[in-house]
């Protein structure tokens, strides 16, 4: 669907400000450190990852299914739903808004729960995926209410391929800034910055790494806020360094027991 | 973000892991307490008259709680299928009316929710909320006392191409083009409404055709493709329904009246001659063109009929290039908008003055049936609906 961006609510709602995001984060901060919190994020979106890429949804459908789900905690504490619940749902609800059709209730729970079990062991050890469809149906509108039916997600796939044509067709480069834009969504740049941006940023960093100097005139001739570029690049950098000194496998339990839950019921 | 309430201390109910389970008492009285401050409650309205009944669910006139003069429609989104959670159809809708911001195209105020309480069973109920049209193109067009001059007929179609224009080129198929879907302000604004049924399409990429439904629009206004079986259609399926909307203009009544498919079939062949692969070419491998017993030797008779009813020439044969049974020779919204039909005498001129003089809405909901009007063949006299009786109309003060 085509449409205009600078309309949308994505532009009009949904570019979010740094200082609110972390004023608004502020009741998990006091319980996870910043490091934490993002590698909580970055091990949910993993999930939602495997999980679309096991039902064999397309990239630009579990991009948005991550979206959504960063989406939700930008206004709510992680105690709020339990992203294990959550990841499934924005997976559920983003493959009905992209067209890709309804995923059978009996086939999402499934995956949901081999995925958990032969992927992400590591994490739940033999606890088992705990929630039904009908979880997922009463969180879908819960989902629904806190993203405020906008469910229109503009990626920076599309404009990628857009500014690879124009430099001149290159494979390589594509791939490399592809798989960028891919990890770029494990950081808050989808929620503080236009996918146009995203997509120069992961573009200018494909550039440095496969060491093309050739088309440094090329995004010298941007007219874009290079900045911007600079903070989205930096953002994903920063996530690349984080990884080099972090065992997922050996610290995610700990993570997992340390985020918010939502309150026990109290006793009667 | 603006307006962003800090991280709430509260938690939604469906959080329960396995080790936190509300029971469902608490459960239920922490549903009712939850305050959600992004989708408004539906209560800031007050429903004044149900003006909408069908398949989609109702839809009603409203007042907005805190101006007593601002009017809105509200439709009710309809769980029908649980298992599918909220119902594609809904979220189409709601995704493609927030994508589609045009003066012809009916205007989403926002969505609300009604509070979920244990009369609802705890699921609250969604509304679409627009901003409100006095009138609806069945609903004037079976009254007789709305006359449209010509110059008002070619702007009704001028903004109704307008209107599928901007949508076709949004990518957006309405798929459910009628006149009851056809709203018009009492300033004689044209709005499409009713995007049920709308999708999102593609050109079908090299050898990988699309696999869209064809149980989509209204009978009457079902274009030859669908009703064959294609289901690799795009903006054409509409251009047949405005084609089929601007004959009505003149008819005052819809001119092809199906009871069947098959029938349906029969009377377009009767008006556009018979679907041979000669005036449309592919026609033979559509699904049933060989499973249907389809109607032979018929001669196209479109401008012979309709000049009955349509005296314009221009008009005649803009109607001619609207009803083509090959999609591919079909007008499409910009040609037609470009036919002579727009650029001559008389210019298409203002509704509003013409609707001043009624002060009811019109709704097809709230009129009473139109008569069942054929397209008659010219020896017959021209169908002569009964004036509506004023006392059928209820409450439509605005």
């Amino acid at each position: 669907m085509a449409g205009n961006f600078w309309q949308s609510s994505h532009h009009q709602q949904w570019m979010l400000d740094k200082t609110d995001l972390i004023r608004d984060r502020q009741h998990d901060l006091n319980i996870l450190s910043d490091d934490e919190y993002q590698k909580i994020f970055n091990f949910f979106s993993s999930i939602i990852q495997v999980l679309g890429e096991q039902l064999k949804l397309r990239q630009q459908v579990i991009a948005t299914a991550i979206v959504y789900f960063k989406r939700f905690y930008a206004r709510n504490s992680l105690k709020c739903i339990d992203p294990l619940l959550l990841a499934p749902t924005c997976v559920f609800l983003a493959s009905k808004v992209e067209e890709f059709g309804v995923i059978s209730n009996s086939r999402l729970i499934s995956t949901c729960q081999t995925v958990i079990k032969n992927k992400f062991g590591y994490a739940y050890g033999q606890q088992e995926f705990p929630y039904r469809t009908n979880h997922i149906l009463e969180c879908e509108f819960y989902l629904l209410e806190n993203l405020d039916c906008c469910l229109i997600v503009y990626q920076p796939y599309r404009p990628l391929a857009g500014y690879v044509n124009d430099i001149g067709h290159d494979e390589q480069l594509m791939t490399y800034a592809w798989r960028i834009v891919n990890d770029s969504l494990r950081t808050d740049v989808s929620l503080l910055y236009p996918p146009y941006q995203i997509a120069i940023g992961a573009l200018n960093l494909a550039c440095v790494m496969l060491g093309k100097e050739n088309h440094k005139s090329w995004f010298a001739e941007l007219n874009v806020d290079l900045d911007k570029i600079q903070e989205i690049v930096r953002t994903i950098t920063n996530m690349y360094e984080m990884w080099k000194n972090y065992d997922e496998k050996k610290e995610i339990q700990g993570l997992l027991a340390k985020m918010p839950k939502p309150k026990p019921a109290p006793q009667r | 973000m603006q307006g962003v309430s800090a991280p709430r201390e509260q938690a939604p109910p469906v959080i329960s892991t396995s080790s936190t389970i509300l029971n469902m008492r608490e459960k239920e009285k922490y549903i009712e307490d939850f305050d959600f401050p992004f989708c408004d409650e539906s209560s800031k309205y007050e429903k004044v008259a149900k003006i909408g009944q069908g398949t989609f669910g109702e839809v009603f006139k409203a007042r907005a709680r805190n101006s007593s003069k601002k009017f809105v429609a509200m439709k009710k989104v309809l769980m029908d299928n649980e298992k599918e959670g909220f119902p594609i159809t809904a979220l189409r809708e709601i995704k493609i009316l927030q994508l589609l911001k045009h003066e012809n195209v009916v205007n989403l105020i926002e969505i609300c929710r009604t509070k979920a309480t244990l009369h609802n069973k705890y699921r609250s109920t969604f509304y679409l909320v627009f901003d409100f049209c006095e009138h609806d193109l069945a609903g004037l067009l079976s009254n007789v006392n709305v006359k449209f001059s010509l110059g008002e007929i070619k702007k009704v179609m001028q903004q109704l191409l307008n209107g599928l224009y901007y949508i076709h080129s949004n990518k957006i198929l309405h798929r459910d083009m009628k006149a009851a879907n056809v709203l018009i302000t009492k300033n004689g604004i044209l709005k499409l409404a009713d995007f049920g049924l709308a999708r999102a399409f593609s050109v079908a990429k090299s050898g990988q055709a699309n696999k869209y439904t064809n149980r989509v629009v209204t009978l009457w206004y079902r274009p030859p493709e669908l009703l064959l079986g294609d289901r690799n259609y795009g903006p054409p399926v509409d251009m047949w329904g405005a084609g089929c909307i601007m004959a009505e203009m003149w008819t005052r009544s819809p001119i092809m009246q199906g009871p069947t498919e098959q029938q349906q079939l029969i009377l377009i062949s009767q008006l556009c001659g018979s679907c041979t692969p000669d005036v449309w070419p592919g026609v033979e491998s559509l699904d049933l063109y060989n499973k249907l017993e389809l109607p032979k030797g018929q001669k196209r008779k479109v401008k012979e009929r309709l000049k009955h009813y349509v005296k314009d020439p221009y008009g005649c044969d803009l109607l001619d290039k609207l009803l083509q049974l090959d999609p591919a020779k079909r007008f499409d919204a910009d040609t037609a908008l470009n036919h002579d039909f727009f650029w001559t005498d008389p210019m298409p001129c203002d509704l509003g003055s013409m609707l001043a003089q009624h002060t009811q809405s019109m709704f097809e909901y709230l009129a009473p049936p139109r008569r069942p009007g054929h397209l008659r063949h010219h020896h017959h006299a021209p169908a002569q609906p009964k004036p509506p009786q004023d006392s059928t109309y209820q409450d439509r003060v605005f």
